[in-house]
C-alpha cells in the first residue's frame, strides 16, 4: 500500500515536470516566431486561434474540426479492430502450429512487405467510401499485430507449459491458462505498434482518398491555401490523439499486468 | 511394504544419440528413491520419461501395471527450472493441479491451505512469483506438486538452482514434508551428499548412454548427520562410482 502512495506522488511530480517542459517549449516557440516575424512561423496564439476557429466555424468548406477528428478516429478504430480480431487469433494459431505458418510463408511474407500506402491506388479503384480507409488501416495494423502475436506464442517458456502438462491438462487448458496470459503483454505491445501504423496509413489514405472529411484531408486543404496555422493545428491534433490513445493503452497494461510490475521483496 | 509402483525398462534415443540404454529399475511404494548420476547423463530425459512427458524409443514405464499417462495417473512433477507461473499468485499457482484434476472447489481450497502451511508459505498467498525468493519459489513448486496428493512424485534436481545454504535448508524441509505425508518419490540429482541425506534407496547412473552402475539401500537414522563416519563412507563410495574423485 505504501508503494502505491509513493507511486501517486511520483506521478504527480512527473506531470509537474511535463507541464514545465511544455511551458518552456511554448515560450521558446513564441520567442522564435516573434523574433523571426516570418509568415511561415506563426505564434502559438495564432495557432490556438486557428484551432478555435476550426472548432467554431469549421474549415474552408464549413466542416467542423470535430467532424474531421471523428471521421479519422472512426476509420482508425474500425480498421484497428478488424486487425485485432483477425491478427490475434491467427497469430496464436500459427504460433501453436508452426506448420501452418511455414507452409503459407510464401504468401504471408511478400504481402507483409508491400507497404499499405502502395495499396492505396488499387483500393481507390476497388473500394468506396469508408471501406477504403478501413481496409488500408486494417492492412497497416494487421501485420504488426499478427507477427507480434505469433512471435510471442513461440516465446512462451516451455516449463510453464510443462507444469499443467505434468498434471495431465488438456490442450485447451494450456492455451487458455498459459499461452494466452503469457503472450498478452506482447500482444498489447503489438497492438500499440499497430495503432501507430494505423495513424500513418490514415493520413496517407485521406490525403489521396478524395473525400472531404478527415484530419488528413483537412491538412491538405490548408496546404493548398498555404495556411500554416491550420496545418499545424491538424498535426498537433493528430499528435495529441495518438498520445492520448497510447496513455490509455499504458493505463490498461498497468492494471492487467500487475504481476509484471510487482516489486520484489528480496 | 515392498510393493512396486513403477516398473521402468527404457531405451531412449534422440536421432542417433542413445541417451538411455536398456535402463531397468522399479520404484516401490512410499520409498524415497534417489537417482544420482554425473552431469549430462540424461537425468532430465529420464525424469520426463517417468512422468509421461516423453515416450521411450523402446521399452516402457508402467505405473501399477499400466503405461504411465499424466491424464490418467495422479503424478506430480517438480521441475529443475523455476516453474512458478508469473501471472498467478502463490495461491492460484498451488491450486493449479487441483483445478486441472477437476477436484471440487471446497476440497481444493482446504487442501491448498493445508499444503501452503506444510511448506511454510502461509501469509504469502496473494504474492506474485516476482515478489519472492528462489527458495520460496521452489517451495511453491513442491506445494503445488503435493496438493494433488500424488501417487508418484517426481523431482528433477529441484534445488539445483539454489545457493548452497538455501539448498541445505530445503533438503531438511523436504524430508520433514515427506515424513509428515509419505509419498512415493523419485528424486533426481547430481549431488551425492543430497542423495545420501534424502534417500531410502540410491541408484547410481553411469555416463552416457546411462545405465545402472550401483544400488544402495540407505539405512542411516534420520535426521541424518552429514559428518558422521557412516554418512561420509557412503558418500565416498558413491562418488567413486559416479567417477567423481573426491
Amino acid at each position: 500500500m505504501a508503494n502505491s502512495e509513493n507511486g501517486g506522488r511520483g506521478t504527480l511530480v512527473t506531470v509537474g515536470y511535463n507541464a514545465l517542459a511544455l511551458g518552456i517549449f511554448i515560450l521558446l516557440w513564441a520567442a522564435l516566431s516573434w523574433i523571426s516575424e516570418s509568415l511561415f512561423l506563426p505564434t502559438p496564439w495564432t495557432v490556438l486561434q486557428a484551432f478555435l476557429d476550426l472548432a467554431t466555424y469549421g474549415d474552408v468548406e464549413g466542416i467542423n474540426i470535430w467532424m474531421h477528428i471523428f471521421r479519422s478516429t472512426l476509420r482508425i478504430f474500425a480498421g484497428f479492430l478488424a486487425a485485432c480480431v483477425l491478427g490475434i487469433p491467427l497469430g496464436i494459431l500459427m504460433g501453436l502450429y508452426p506448420r501452418v505458418y511455414d507452409s503459407t510463408k510464401s504468401i504471408v511474407e511478400p504481402v507483409r512487405f508491400i507497404p499499405p500506402v502502395a495499396w492505396i491506388p488499387l483500393v481507390i479503384v476497388l473500394l468506396v467510401g469508408f471501406s477504403r480507409y478501413a481496409f488500408i488501416i486494417w492492412l497497416g495494423a494487421f501485420f504488426p499485430i499478427f507477427i507480434g502475436t505469433l512471435l510471442a506464442v513461440k516465446q512462451v517458456n516451455p516449463v510453464h507449459i510443462d507444469v499443467p502438462r505434468s498434471f495431465g491438462a488438456k490442450r485447451m487448458y494450456i492455451i487458455r491458462k498459459i499461452v494466452i496470459p503469457s503472450t498478452l503483454p506482447d500482444i498489447f505491445t503489438a497492438m500499440r505498434v499497430g495503432m501507430g501504423i494505423g495513424w500513418d496509413c490514415i493520413m496517407a489514405a485521406e490525403m489521396i482518398g478524395g473525400e472531404n472529411e478527415g484530419l488528413g484531408v483537412m491538412i491538405l486543404k490548408y496546404a493548398e491555401l498555404i495556411r500554416i496555422e491550420e496545418i499545424i493545428v491538424g498535426m498537433l491534433v493528430i499528435g495529441a490523439i495518438g498520445f492520448f490513445i497510447n496513455e490509455i493503452f499504458i493505463f490498461i497494461e498497468r492494471r492487467v499486468f500487475k504481476w509484471k510490475e510487482a516489486v520484489a521483496i528480496d | 511394504m515392498d510393493q512396486e509402483l513403477i516398473d521402468a525398462q527404457i531405451t531412449m534415443k534422440f536421432d542417433d544419440m542413445t541417451v538411455l540404454e536398456d535402463l531397468q529399475f522399479k520404484v516401490h511404494r512410499n520409498e524415497f528413491l534417489v537417482l544420482v548420476g554425473p552431469t549430462g547423463c540424461g537425468k532430465t530425459t529420464l525424469a520426463r520419461l517417468l512422468g509421461g512427458l516423453l515416450k521411450p524409443t523402446r521399452g516402457h514405464v508402467n505405473i501399477g501395471g499400466e503405461q504411465v499417462n499424466p491424464k490418467i495417473h495422479n503424478i506430480s512433477f517438480v521441475f529443475q527450472e523455476p516453474s512458478c507461473i508469473p501471472w498467478r499468485t502463490l495461491w492460484d499457482d498451488i491450486y493449479m493441479g487441483l483445478e486441472i484434476k477437476g477436484v471440487d472447489p471446497k476440497t481444493s481450497e482446504a487442501r491448498t491451505r493445508e499444503v501452503i502451511k506444510l511448506v511454510g508459505l502461509d501469509g504469502f498467498e496473494a504474492y506474485f512469483p516476482k515478489q519472492i525468493s528462489g527458495g520460496m519459489k521452489q517451495r511453491v513448486a513442491i506445494a503445488r506438486a503435493y496438493a494433488t496428493k500424488p501417487d508418484f512424485l517426481l523431482m528433477d534436481e529441484p534445488f539445483g538452482h539454489l545457493d548452497a545454504q538455501t539448498r541445505y535448508l530445503m533438503q531438511i524441509e523436504i524430508m520433514k514434508i515427506w515424513e509428515s505425508e509419505k509419498k512415493t518419490v523419485a528424486y533426481i540429482t547430481n549431488n551425492i551428499e543430497e542423495a545420501v541425506y534424502l534417500a531410502t534407496r540410491i541408484i547410481v547412473l553411469s555416463r552416457l548412454p546411462a545405465s545402472i552402475k550401483a544400488e544402495h539401500h540407505i539405512r542411516l537414522a534420520r535426521p541424518r548427520n552429514l559428518t558422521s563416519p557412516d554418512f561420509l563412507k557412503l558418500r565416498k563410495e558413491i562418488a567413486q562410482q559416479c567417477e567423481i574423485v573426491e
